[in-house]
């Protein structure tokens, strides 16, 4: 069904539809109504809307996938990165021996070509591992260098009292970068568990985690939207697998927010 | 694309392919799953390629709304998602966004940030819980307790602001 004009309920419908904020059962009679009724209106209004809620991705850290991503994608659609041939161009005939020689010689440089091919393959595979550190490298170093990020010193107590943290929260993005270390690692039995501390209401699970052999550990993790204010981190040992609210009040890190 | 160029294929991933998996890292949070998205995201929008309606919007509009539906098509059907996020932070545009001006995007990046800042905190959440969680008004009011016509309102007016925001900006994407 066509629509002659904009009205409120259609107004918001194209909304909901383009934040993505619609019901199962509305999203596709929506999806169904663009498609297939040559609406010009209801048209106009999704574009708008859907241009208005995609600008949200602008906002988002921008990330880098590995190089191994393009080159399946280009292998899919039947691009390769094919190795350069060898070519023999022996079209003289110089009798047996030559021939044997030359077969021999093939047998040699076919050989050095595999282990090229390899070798190549090899250095392929370590080129994208290094280009993907180096995009994560690259945007932790951003975190620690937007201004909007801010620092929550997280200090050791109870049974480790030499443990330090530290928390990058960068608040548009909602996101924390976390830093421990000097905090011994835990048995496998039990996890270390950290707790955003609402200003309100009980701790929130946030990530669970084990310090390497060197007391260090580093993650990053999102800020859930409707946590709200937060007042504190908080860090405690849970069993392994982690605690919805925490088991003891023995914290091993706390940080408060100021 | 549409022509089944190769090479058209590749200028297109070497242009949106940040944006692009930024969007689904935010939504699956596994940067090995979400680089499976990707692939696949841009694999459909080659076989799409000639279904695309020029009149519908932009190219990277598109393409986004796919590594969306994408993203969350992944989550939804029990692909991993971890409590913890391999999502990182960075602010900065890259430049490496061939084809788009670093500048521009700098400020249409900064214009979206101060349209997002003026929204209230309520309709932000809401507008992030359903853009980036993929969760339905409905799911939305159950999660944050509140009444369905409320969250309504709050997606509703939020959107609104964002549009009237972001209009004097001929809708950067």
């Amino acid at each position: 069904m066509k629509h002659q004009q904009l009205t409120e309920e259609l107004q918001e419908r194209a909304l909901l539809y383009a934040a993505g904020a619609l019901d199962e059962q509305e999203h596709a009679e929506y999806s169904r109504h663009l498609a297939e009724d040559d609406c010009a209106v209801c048209k106009a209004e999704a574009l708008e809307s859907e241009a208005a809620a995609v600008s949200m991705a602008m906002l988002l850290p921008q990330q880098t996938p590995s190089a191994s991503v393009k080159r399946q994608l280009m292998a899919r659609v039947g691009v390769r990165d094919e190795p350069r041939r060898t070519s023999f161009g022996w079209t003289a005939w110089f009798g047996w021996a030559a021939a044997a020689a030359a077969a021999v010689l093939a047998v040699v440089l076919l050989n050095w070509n595999s282990g090229l091919r390899e070798e190549v393959q090899s250095l392929n595979a370590r080129v994208a591992e290094l280009e993907s550190q180096v995009g994560e490298q690259q945007t932790r170093l951003a975190v620690l260098m937007d201004p909007a990020t801010r620092t929550v010193n997280l200090a050791g107590l109870g049974s480790t009292p030499q443990a330090r943290g530290r928390i990058y929260w960068n608040e548009p993005a909602r996101q924390w970068q976390v830093s421990v270390i000097d905090l011994p690692a835990v048995p496998a039995d039990r996890t270390y568990e950290l707790w955003f501390v609402p200003a309100a209401g009980n701790p929130v699970r946030a990530e669970i985690f084990n310090t390497d052999a060197n007391g260090s550990a580093m993650f990053t993790l999102p800020v859930p939207p409707q946590i709200g204010v937060l007042k504190a981190a908080a860090v405690t040992i849970e069993p392994a697998g982690g605690s919805d609210l925490p088991t003891t009040t023995a914290f091993n890190l706390l940080g408060t927010m100021e | 694309m549409a022509a089944k160029d190769s090479g058209a294929l590749e200028a297109f991933y070497d242009r949106y392919h940040r944006l692009a998996f930024t969007m689904v890292l935010r939504i699956v949070r596994i940067r090995q799953d979400a680089e499976d998205v990707l692939s696949d995201v841009f694999w459909q929008a080659w076989q799409q390629a000639s279904r695309y309606d020029a009149s519908r919007g932009k190219p990277i509009a598109w393409l986004l709304t796919i590594a969306r539906t994408r993203a969350i098509d992944a989550v939804r059907s029990g692909s991993r998602r971890a409590t913890d996020t391999e999502f990182d932070n960075t602010t900065a545009v890259q430049p490496a966004e061939r084809g788009n001006d670093p500048f521009v995007l700098a400020g249409l990046q900064r214009a979206v940030r101060q349209c997002l800042e003026k929204l209230a905190e309520p309709q932000r959440v809401a507008l992030e819980m359903a853009y980036f969680e993929g969760m339905s008004q409905t799911e939305i009011a159950k999660a944050l307790n509140q009444p369905l016509g409320t969250m309504k309102d709050r997606i509703r007016s939020g959107m609104m602001h964002l549009r009237k925001c972001l209009k004097p900006y001929e809708a950067p994407l």
